[in-house]
Parts: structure tokens; C-alpha cells; sequence
């Protein structure tokens, strides 16, 4: 047993490759075993299980080992699995492992023989673009190497690649870095070291808002606006203006206090507390006359139905069973002239479709409008800002543009619901601010 | 029986998102530094649908993320960058506190910086995609280039930003793809076509920095900072597209040494190639000289009947485009001190043109204001007592509105001193039925290739004419001929005004009372225009009532659009007459 869990921990300690068969079925470890745990028998039971498993596990291990590596990687010499570049004096070799977790990578050139480090460690030293591979070895070389001399098998190219178009000045092109691709590596995975970082999904490809980046003020915002264009744009700003006025005026009318000839006085008071009391006392009295001929009429109860003799019982049943039979008829009937109907039908069905199709369009308009409008998106809702207007009096005057472009590009991003409507964080102080007077300084009167 | 308990807010939407606190404790950052890294990988907050469920049953308004999204955000190695600086200021803190000068210096030396490269790629994986988004970097670094060095922001960026702009200006100019400005009262609106797609920017006035209180600055800086990395890399691009050395460099003049001394006056060394690119007065070199620069003959395709209107609309597109790329071609304009030199310069030589200004103004003056080959000076104060003959004198509108127009507007409404027309928004495009300006009615016409200023008066207003006419004879008599050539650009202006009034009283004519004339009705051609009435009143018949009545809104409403529009004419007619009733006056107050 002994000598079966140190082969594992061999077999195990070599997964940097990302053989571990934890690295190939996560979810298999991940799986919990059920059971109750808040006894003792539960307990010993759960401790006898991993036994069987454990074995089970390693030779799972091994047995993956042989069908991929071709054997126990063990075993196997270090030239079969890296190559190791040993003419140029500085490159250093890695071995990287995806998998959960953080990546091992080691340090396998024949320098330094101990493991390096974590791939996020690894990222913190800056000239390494190492990204999330699986299963790749290779070589990094300090000299700026070009393009062309990165090894692929005949028959791929990397002409497929989504590496776009635009002009980056420090693309992983000029990086220092050879690659040398270990037998059976995908062309994917080669691809992916140049675009070492997570594909951005499709979905984050669309913009928040259809609105514009840049919204041109209306024609009347021209400095020199013609008559009715100004006019229009003022007119515009005015109502909004005027909204905004009777907002407030509701508001202050709302808090008024009330006037004196309206305000409560003490009679008032006393009324409404009392609100309620005095009319129930004066309802009860004429309410009694009125239980009392309920009761009554309780007692006096007209008597139900007299009982059905047999033949009535029977007529009943027959006609009931006459009229079953009549519908039945006319269903089949009117199912049977269907057969006829079936111009009518169809006319039916197109309505029906039509009027279907016109519910999805007014939808999606109706959808579309609830695009433009801007999302609530956090605490604030979005305010839009003031239209700028100069009045005629202030117009042709360039010194004073109006408004600030600052905050109509802040606007717009909030607009847009690129960032949330937010305050300005307000300065609170936790604790009372505490003025002494310093016994030097005090005055005496 | 049995089965395992549904708990709620465990799948669904409720497990789609994730608030910002949570986000952020997930990625280990702090507010700035999580809002820094949305703004920056151009990941965006949500709303959800139902909040409640979302929210786990609280109705709290909060900001939401897709879970999604962070998980994104968790493989960005800068969120490194962001922990490393943190702990790079808490060591520099703890070193200044201890007065560890050296250490100081070493962890300054070692300050951890990041790059945006990758993230520009990723987020535009063509170039498209990052031109169609150019809107917002342009508007922003515009903004920050004209920023007072006072600390509100980084200097290097604002240096920064006004070389990007520097350089997409000195493109758009050597790519001649400005197409229309507007001269608002906020800034100044522009519109390009690079690459075939229309790019909005706006840019402030010179000298106008009101701070608002209200703007995250942060946030800003940082949507500063992602654009102008992403400004930079697109110049590049633009730059390569037309064969332009990048960095930029200019064309050397022929007299070299003479043009040396002056600008040493104006900057040291190292910044006078920035002031030269940024006088925009002179042309860029080009990697590889083009030897002809043969005009691109597009490919004629056999026409069939029906796209041949489309293709003939086309092609006469393109051509009013070309011509509209040279509108100034051929032109030299002086700009006197007092008009803004940088918008007209961009501007003017954008269309071709040829410009200079005083020496003494700015860097890279080519020309002087002797110059006999000057044709258009702008000015934008009264005229020199002895002005220079054979060339026009005109306000900075004349140029505007001559871009808007697609062609060079007759000067004569611009001279200095006259009151000008306004300034029309190229930005609008009115729509069938809408109210359409006089303004921009004479516009058309003129584009159209008539001259609406000197057709025949009304007989009414001729008369009137005369009159004043007289009226002026006899002034003349009393006075100076100085006055006279007032007298005469007034009475141009109420020329043109009369013009306009007619054109639109024309229309109005035309659209209230049809003029009726007989005729011999011609059959092959009225009987399908009836069938086709025909058919529309049997389609209103036939209507149901729900359509009908909707059908009734709609025309209601369109009949409505035209009154509002004759109404606005009228109430501008009023409003002319009223001027000019004035203006009457006051040349008769005057000559009393």
C-alpha cells in the first residue's frame, strides 16, 4: 500500500503537464459523498470508502498517462517530453499546465532545476505573455525573434486568426518568444498563445445604447440662429423650465403651513379625535328594531320544494338525456360542415396570424422605444441636462460659450449607460467637531 | 413526494448577476480602481429585468453586473497592475514616513505601469469598429487638449491629447474628408467621412474653461486615457492608409534658412515640430512621393432600367463630392489676428485652400498680408481705411456657410459690416412637409444653380423700391459718397430680403390656392393617375373602422404639419415686415 501511494504522488507531482486526473475530470472530484455526518458511524463509513477509490484513482491515473504520454511520464526521460534548447546560453525552457487552479510552470532549463513559479507570478515579471495554455512547452528566447520564425507544421497557418487589423505597437509578434510545439498540439491552442488572453465574448461587442456619441445641438443653438429656429429651441427650454417650476410649486404647496384660518384649532382637534365614536353610539338605537326582524324572518322560512314523485323524477331524466343527445348531434353536425367552411377557416387562421404578427411588431417598437429611454442603474436616475439656449440678447457673443462640454460628455456617457448617474461623494465627518479654547488664548472678561 | 428543496434566489436570474460591492470584493478592488477597470475593458452596468428577484427579494435600487462580465474582467492582467500600484503606494508612504530617501527613489524607479495595448485590440477587433467609436475619443481629447495646465488633470495628458488631435486634424486636411461644421453656441461641431463612415466630433472654443462641480474628473481622466491610446493607434492606421510618415513630418520649404530664424521666436526645439503640425498651415510628408496623382476612374457596369436612376443619383453624388473636396482650391486666404485662427485654418485647408496669417500671431505663417496673390481676406472688424484691391474682404461665415453649401457663396451678404445670414445647422435635414426656412430655401436654389436675388420683384415691392430710391437721390445730393456706398449695401440686404420673402410667399402660394389653368386633358396620361385615385378611395372605403380612423389621425395630423408650416411662414413674413418697417425708420430718423 505503501509503495502504490508513493508511485501515485510521483505520478501526481509530474502533473505540471496537467495529466492529473484532477485536472482532466474536475467535476468528478469536485462530487461530494452523501451521507449523514453528524455521526459517529457516518464518520467511519465515509473514512473506509476513499480507500477502494484511491486505488481506483491512481490506476485511472496511470492508465490515462500511457493512452496520452505514452506512458508513465515518470519514466519517460526529460528529451522525450521537452525540448531543451541548450546551444543559446539565456533561454529558458517552461512547462505550463492549465487545468483548475493556478498554472504550475517550472523551470526545466538545466540552470535552474526547481519550479519557478505561478503563472500570475510569472505575469508579475512584465516581459511574459504566457496565457492560458494547456499542455504547451515552450521556449522563451531574450532575443527579439520575427514572425516567420515560428515553427508550424507544414499545411497550418495562422493567416485565420482574429489578430485584427490595427497597427499595435507591442504585439506579441516582437515579443521575445519562440514558440516549439510538442507533438499533437492543436492549432487552436497555437493561436491562443498569440491571443493569450480570454477571447472578449460577442455579447460585449454591442454598445449599451443605440443613442449617438456625439448628439448635435438643434439648429437653434447656431450662433447665429435664424429667427425661427431660436425661437423653437427657446420655446423648448422654456417648457421645461415651466415643468420644473410647477414641480416645485406643488412641492412648496404641499409643505406650506397651513394659514391661520385654516390651521386646526383646539375645537377642530378634539373633533377629529372623536372622529367616528359619536356616530356609532347614534346608529345602534334604530339598528335594534332591525335585528329583530331578521330574526323573524329566520323563523318564518317559506318551505323548500315538495318532493318529486317517480314518474316526474323520470320525465326529467329523459329530457336530459334528450338534450344531450341534440347537442352532440349539432357538434357533430356543425364538425361535419366544417369540411365546407374551410375558406372561412383559413380567412380565420390569417387574421389570427396577422393580428399575432402586428402584437410582435407593436412589441418590439415598443421595445425599441424602452431602448432609447436611458436605464436605471443605480441609486440616482438620469437627469437630462439643460438645454443650453442664448437669449437674443446674449447671442453672437463666442466669449461665452454656453454650457460646459465637460459635463455634456459626462451626460452623454450616463446617457449612453456606460457609467451609473452617481453624487458626488459628500465629505461626513464620524464625530463632532469639538472647539476648545486653549487656556493661553482665553479671554477674560 | 420528497426531493430536494427548491431554495429560492438560487438559479435563475437572481444567480445571473451580481452587485458592484460584491464584484468588486470579487476582484479585490477598490471602487476607483473596479470603476477604472469597467471604464477601461469597456465593461457596462445592467439593469435587470426584475430587480426584486435579482436582488434577493429587496427592492434596493443597486448597480448590477452580469456575472459574466466579471468573470471576464477576472482574466485582465491589469487588475494586477491595479493591485501592484496599490501596494507600490502603500510602500512609498511607509518610506516617506521613515525618511528612506533612497528607498524612495528605488520604488520610484520601479513604479508599476500598464499598457492599454491589448485591450484596445481586444475590444476592436477591426479597424471599422474602432473608427465607428472615434466619436467619443475625439470629443474628448479635443476637450482635454484645450484644459488650462492647472492641475485638474495630468499635463502629460493634456500634451498628449493636443498632439492626437494635432495629427487627426493634419490627416483629415492631407485626406480632404471634412464635410460639414457648425459653429454652435458651445463649440464647434465638425463632420469627417474617413474611410467611408461619418465621424462627429465637437470641439470648444478657445479659452473657455468653466470647471462644473458635478463631473466625476476621474472618470473622465480615465476615458481620457483609454481613447487617447486608442486615437493614437488609429492615426497610425490613418496615417499608413495614405502613405504619411507617422510620426508625422512636414514638408520642408524650399527657403529653408529664412523660415529658421522666425521660429525660434516662437518655441525651443523640441516642441517646434509639434507647433509647426499644430499652425496646420503646411503639408505632411509622404513616405513615398506619389510621381501623378491619377484620378481613380470608378468602374462603369452596363445599367438595366430600373437602378439606372439610383446609379445616375450616384455617380452625381460623387462628382458634387469631388468638386466639394476642392472647394478652395486655388484660393489664398489671410486671416487677420482677431478671427479664430485654428478652425478657419483647418478648415480652409481642408477644401484646398491656401492660408497664412500675421507673423506675429502664430508659428507657420507662409505668406504676408501684402501679398497681391491674396484673394479673400477674412476679417471680422471694420475695414482698413485704405483697403488692398483685387481681394475680398469677408466675416469667418462666409467660409462656414460656403462649406455647408457645397459651394462658394456669393460674398456679397458677407462683406464686413453687413448683417449676416444666419448660420443654418448642416446637421438638419428637413423632411417633406416641414418648415423650411428661407434661409435655407434661397440655399437650395442657389445650389440648384439659380440666382434668387436677381429675378423680378413684385410689382408692389418694386414700386416701394423706387421710392426709396428716389428718397436716396435726393440725399445724395446733400451728402458724401460715403454714404452712399452704405445706402447701397443696405438696400442690397433688403434686396435679398425682399428675395427671400418672395420665394416664400411663392410657396406659400403654391401650396394653399392651386392655380388652375385649361387645358386639353390628355388621356393616355390621366387615366392611370385616376385608376390609381380610384383605387385609394375604394382602399379608404373598404377600410375597417379601426383603420379608418387611424388612417383619418394620420392625414389629420400631416394637414396639421402643413398649417403649423404656412403659419411659421406667415409669422416670419410678419416679423421681416416689422424689421424692415423699422429700418425704415430708422434711415428716416437719420436723414431728418
Amino acid at each position: 500500500m505503501a509503495g502504490g501511494g508513493a508511485a501515485k504522488r510521483d505520478a501526481g507531482d509530474s502533473g505540471f503537464l496537467g495529466f492529473r486526473s484532477v485536472s482532466v475530470d474536475p467535476g468528478a472530484a469536485r462530487r461530494r459523498k452523501r451521507g449523514p455526518r453528524n455521526k459517529k458511524r457516518g464518520w467511519r463509513r465515509l473514512a473506509e470508502e476513499p480507500l477502494g477509490k484511491e486505488v481506483d484513482t491512481f490506476l485511472e491515473d496511470v492508465r490515462l498517462q500511457e493512452r496520452t504520454a505514452g506512458g508513465l511520464i515518470a519514466e519517460t526521460p526529460d528529451e522525450n517530453l521537452f525540448f531543451v534548447d541548450t546551444g543559446v546560453g539565456k533561454n529558458l525552457l517552461f512547462g505550463l499546465a492549465g487545468g483548475k487552479g493556478a498554472p504550475q510552470i517550472a523551470f526545466l532549463s538545466p540552470l535552474f532545476g526547481k519550479p519557478f513559479g505561478t503563472l500570475g507570478q510569472i505575469w508579475g515579471k512584465g516581459d511574459f505573455w504566457g496565457g492560458l495554455l494547456d499542455k504547451v512547452v515552450f521556449l522563451v528566447n531574450l532575443k527579439p525573434l520575427k514572425r516567420s520564425s515560428l515553427q508550424l507544421r507544414e499545411g497550418e497557418s495562422l493567416a485565420g486568426s482574429p489578430r485584427g487589423s490595427m497597427g499595435l505597437d507591442s504585439s506579441p509578434r516582437q515579443l521575445p518568444v519562440r514558440l516549439l510545439v510538442i507533438e499533437g498540439i492543436r492549432l487552436h491552442t497555437l493561436i491562443s498563445f498569440f491571443f493569450p488572453f480570454l477571447q472578449r465574448p460577442q455579447r460585449l461587442q454591442t454598445k449599451p445604447s443605440q443613442a449617438p456619441a456625439v448628439e448635435v445641438i438643434p439648429s437653434g443653438g447656431s450662433y447665429n440662429p435664424s429667427f425661427q429656429d431660436h425661437q423653437a429651441l427657446l420655446r423648448e427650454a422654456h417648457e421645461v423650465e415651466l415643468q420644473r417650476q410647477k414641480v416645485e410649486e406643488k412641492l412648496s404647496r404641499q409643505l406650506a403651513f397651513p394659514t391661520v384660518d385654516k390651521a386646526p384649532t383646539q375645537e377642530s382637534e378634539f373633533k377629529e379625535l372623536c372622529e367616528g365614536l359619536l356616530e356609532e353610539s347614534d346608529g345602534e338605537t334604530p339598528a335594534e328594531p332591525e335585528g329583530e326582524g331578521e330574526a323573524d324572518s329566520q323563523t318564518q322560512r317559506p318551505p323548500g320544494p315538495e318532493k318529486k314523485t317517480e314518474q316526474q323524477r323520470r320525465r326529467e331524466k329523459e329530457a336530459r338525456k334528450l338534450k344531450a343527445q341534440q347537442a352532440a348531434e349539432r357538434a357533430a353536425k356543425k364538425r361535419h360542415q366544417e369540411v365546407f367552411q374551410l375558406r372561412g377557416i383559413r380567412l380565420q387562421v390569417a387574421r389570427r396570424l396577422a393580428e399575432l404578427a402586428r402584437r410582435r411588431e407593436r412589441r418590439r417598437l415598443k421595445r425599441l422605444a424602452e431602448d432609447e429611454k436611458p436605464r436605471r442603474l443605480g441609486r440616482l436616475k438620469y437627469q437630462a441636462p439643460d438645454i443650453d439656449v442664448q437669449l437674443s440678447t446674449e447671442l453672437a457673443d463666442l466669449e461665452e460659450p454656453e454650457g460646459s462640454i465637460l459635463r455634456d460628455r459626462f451626460k452623454s456617457f450616463q446617457r449612453r449607460n456606460m457609467i451609473e448617474p452617481r453624487e458626488r461623494a459628500r465629505f461626513k465627518r464620524k464625530y463632532k467637531v469639538k472647539l476648545v479654547e486653549k487656556r493661553s488664548f482665553r479671554e477674560f472678561p | 413526494m420528497g426531493g430536494l428543496e427548491k431554495k429560492k434566489y438560487e438559479r435563475g436570474s437572481a444567480t445571473n448577476y451580481i452587485t458592484r460591492n460584491k464584484a468588486r470584493k470579487k476582484l479585490q478592488l477598490s471602487l476607483a480602481d473596479f470603476r477604472r477597470l469597467c471604464i477601461l475593458k469597456g465593461i457596462y452596468p445592467h439593469e435587470p429585468k426584475h430587480k426584486k428577484k435579482v436582488n434577493k427579494g429587496s427592492t434596493a435600487a443597486r448597480t448590477f453586473y452580469l456575472l459574466k462580465d466579471i468573470k471576464f474582467l477576472l482574466h485582465e492582467p491589469i487588475v494586477n497592475k491595479f493591485r501592484d500600484y496599490k501596494v507600490f503606494v502603500r510602500k512609498l508612504r511607509k518610506a516617506y514616513g521613515k525618511s528612506e530617501w533612497n528607498t524612495v527613489e528605488r520604488l520610484k524607479d520601479n513604479k508599476p505601469i500598464y499598457k492599454l495595448d491589448h485591450i484596445i485590440k481586444e475590444r476592436y477587433p477591426s479597424f471599422i469598429d474602432a473608427l465607428r467609436d472615434l466619436d467619443d475619443a475625439l470629443s474628448m481629447c479635443f476637450l482635454f487638449s484645450t484644459f488650462p495646465r492647472t492641475g485638474k488633470c495630468h499635463v502629460q495628458t493634456i500634451q498628449l491629447c493636443r498632439r492626437l488631435t494635432v495629427e487627426f486634424l493634419n490627416y483629415i486636411i492631407a485626406s480632404r474628408a471634412l464635410r460639414k461644421v457648425f459653429l454652435s453656441i458651445k463649440g464647434i461641431y465638425y463632420q469627417a467621412e474617413v474611410l467611408g463612415q461619418p465621424i462627429v466630433w465637437i470641439t470648444p472654443y478657445a479659452f473657455s474653461h468653466n470647471h462644473p462641480t458635478d463631473v466625476d474628473y476621474r472618470v473622465m481622466a480615465t476615458f481620457t486615457e483609454f481613447y487617447t491610446t486608442l486615437l493614437g493607434f488609429v492615426n497610425f492606421r490613418l496615417y499608413q492608409t495614405l502613405n504619411l510618415q507617422y510620426p508625422p513630418k512636414l514638408e520642408r520649404p524650399k527657403d529653408q534658412e529664412s523660415k529658421d530664424q522666425d521660429e525660434e521666436a516662437y518655441a525651443m526645439d523640441s516642441e517646434s515640430s509639434l507647433e509647426k503640425l499644430s499652425a496646420l498651415s503646411a503639408s505632411l510628408a509622404r513616405v513615398v512621393v506619389p510621381v501623378t496623382e491619377e484620378e481613380e476612374q470608378m468602374d462603369e457596369f452596363p445599367v438595366d432600367g430600373e437602378n439606372a436612376e439610383q446609379e445616375e443619383g450616384l455617380r452625381k453624388e460623387r462628382e458634387a463630392q469631388e468638386k466639394h473636396k476642392k472647394l478652395f482650391e486655388g484660393l489664398k486666404f489671410f486671416l487677420n489676428r482677431e478671427v479664430p485662427r485654428e478652425a478657419l485654418a483647418f478648415i480652409i485647408r481642408s477644401f484646398g485652400g491656401e492660408v497664412s496669417w500675421d507673423k506675429s500671431l502664430c508659428i507657420g505663417a507662409t505668406f504676408e498680408e501684402k501679398e497681391p496673390s491674396i484673394t479673400h481676406q477674412i476679417v471680422d472688424r471694420p475695414l482698413p481705411p485704405v483697403p488692398i484691391i483685387g481681394r475680398c474682404y469677408v466675416q469667418p461665415q462666409w467660409v462656414f456657410d460656403s462649406v455647408n453649401a457645397r459651394l462658394r457663396l456669393p460674398v456679397e451678404d458677407y462683406f464686413p459690416g453687413v448683417l449676416l445670414p444666419p448660420h443654418l445647422s448642416p446637421f438638419v435635414i428637413e423632411k417633406e412637409g416641414d418648415y423650411v426656412p428661407p434661409e435655407k430655401l434661397k440655399l437650395l436654389a442657389l445650389q440648384r444653380g439659380e440666382t434668387p436675388g436677381k429675378e423680378a420683384e413684385s410689382e408692389s415691392e418694386e414700386e416701394e423700391e423706387e421710392e426709396e430710391e428716389e428718397e436716396g437721390e435726393e440725399e445724395e445730393d446733400g451728402e458724401g459718397g460715403d454714404d452712399q456706398e452704405e445706402e447701397e449695401e443696405e438696400e442690397g440686404s433688403e434686396k435679398e430680403e425682399e428675395a427671400k420673402l418672395k420665394v416664400m410667399e411663392a410657396q406659400r402660394t403654391q401650396t394653399k390656392k392651386p392655380q388652375v389653368t385649361m387645358g386639353t386633358l390628355d388621356k393616355r396620361r390621366q387615366l392611370p393617375q385616376e385608376e390609381e385615385n380610384e383605387a385609394k378611395r375604394l382602399a379608404i372605403m373598404t377600410m375597417r373602422k379601426r383603420e379608418k380612423y387611424l388612417y383619418d389621425k394620420i392625414m389629420f395630423g400631416k394637414r396639421r404639419k402643413v398649417r403649423e408650416a404656412n403659419k411659421l411662414a406667415q409669422k416670419r413674413k410678419a416679423h421681416d415686415e416689422a424689421l424692415k418697417a423699422e429700418k425704415k425708420q430708422q434711415k428716416k430718423a437719420r436723414r431728418a
